[in-house]
């Protein structure tokens, strides 16, 4: 029952072994030439008689060592077919990839790894409150989402560039994140304006005569007629104006008018 | 020994509350909410109904940046006469009613 526990550590070790114990007197070695490797043989040889305890190696890796190359205590499978030889880069097929991934809106460039910090440092202003009181919801919901996709391209420049150690940059992107930053902050604000402007108008609105909010088809009912609110439109015209100012920031011109200005 | 009047926090709490603080079952959270249930084995179901997803927009044609030209002026917005300035409910319906008195 030892000799084969013995016998299982690989040839290296054997013959390391029976190196070493070339000094050692020729006897022991031509004897038992593999007990001194074994550790578990002689656990296993001490209780024989009939009633002794079952003390079962658990370690399974008993005597195995990578400093002392000792091996695998069991052979190990080994196949006869040749090993496959890799394919040089160059004659690898070309790796497929969809053009229209998502992905890609994490970066600048499909070429290039990260933007120069000259490139990166070409940015505009922030938007201010006031400017976006103009847009509509829908503009603002887009323009979200516009930030969102910068500022996810700028972690993902930063986190290759620590990756890739390409040095200058951080200052840059980090401005340019400060930018959109403020931007969505801006968005929020309004946003959030609307929202209790709304409100407050809702509890206007169920006070308001002319106004019928349980009729989804036609809540608003202009209590004047055409004429008259021409007349009062002409009559007040001077009065009428300074409301116009004052409704003029919430008004929603479409982005068109923004397209010609310059952009980035 | 005593704390300064600050750290005692006489009129309102200055100091964020700690699991010190409170008796046991203080959870503060992330704010973030849960995404499942944990089970009886201690492991943890999601659950999909509950996991946020964001849907974004189309932006095809969508020609706005995170930024503005520094060649615009900054002009701020001014509401003269009007304390409530963009939050007055008055300039808001009066918008609506002119512009479609529907929606």
């Amino acid at each position: 029952m030892a000799s084969p526990a013995a016998l299982r550590p690989s040839m290296g070790a054997i013959m390391q072994t029976c190196r070493s114990a070339v000094t050692a007197p020729k006897v022991a070695v031509a004897a038992v030439p593999v007990r001194a490797l074994s550790t578990s043989a002689a656990l296993l040889k001490r209780h024989k008689y009939p009633t002794a305890r079952v003390t079962r190696d658990n370690s399974k890796k008993r005597g195995e060592s990578a400093v002392h190359k000792s091996g695998t205590r069991w052979k190990l499978s080994v196949s006869d077919e040749p090993l496959p030889e890799p394919v040089p880069r160059d004659e690898l097929p070309p790796i497929q990839v969809d053009e229209d991934h998502g992905l890609w809106d994490f970066f600048y460039d499909r070429e290039t790894i990260a933007m120069e910090p000259t490139e990166l440092a070409k940015h505009g202003r922030s938007w201010t409150v006031s400017e976006l009181r103009k847009k509509s919801w829908d503009d603002l919901h887009k323009l979200w989402w516009v930030c969102v996709k910068e500022r996810n391209r700028l972690a993902t420049a930063e986190w290759e560039r620590n990756k890739s150690k390409l040095g200058f940059g951080g200052a840059e992107a980090s401005s340019r994140d400060r930018m959109v930053k403020i931007t969505m902050r801006g968005i929020k604000h309004v946003l959030t304006e609307r929202f209790y402007a709304w409100e407050d108008a809702v509890k206007l609105a169920e006070q308001d005569p002319e106004i019928d909010l349980s009729n989804p088809e036609k809540p608003y009912e202009p209590s004047t007629f055409l004429e008259e609110a021409e007349e009062t439109a002409e009559a007040s015209s001077s009065e009428a104006q300074p409301t116009t100012t004052e409704i003029d920031p919430t008004t929603i011109p479409s982005s068109k008018s923004q397209a010609e200005a310059p952009r980035l | 020994m005593q704390p300064t009047r600050v750290l005692q926090g006489l009129r309102y709490r200055k100091l964020r509350l700690t699991t010190k603080d409170t008796n046991k079952g203080f959870y503060k959270g992330n704010r973030t909410g849960s995404m499942g249930t944990h089970t009886t084995y201690g492991t943890y179901k999601i659950d999909w109904a509950k996991v946020r997803t964001y849907v974004c927009p189309n932006l095809s044609g969508f020609k706005l940046t995170p930024f503005v030209s520094r060649q615009v002026n900054v002009v701020h917005d001014q509401f003269p006469g009007d304390k409530l300035g963009p939050r007055n409910p008055h300039t808001y319906l009066a918008r609506w009613k002119s512009e479609n008195g529907l929606d």
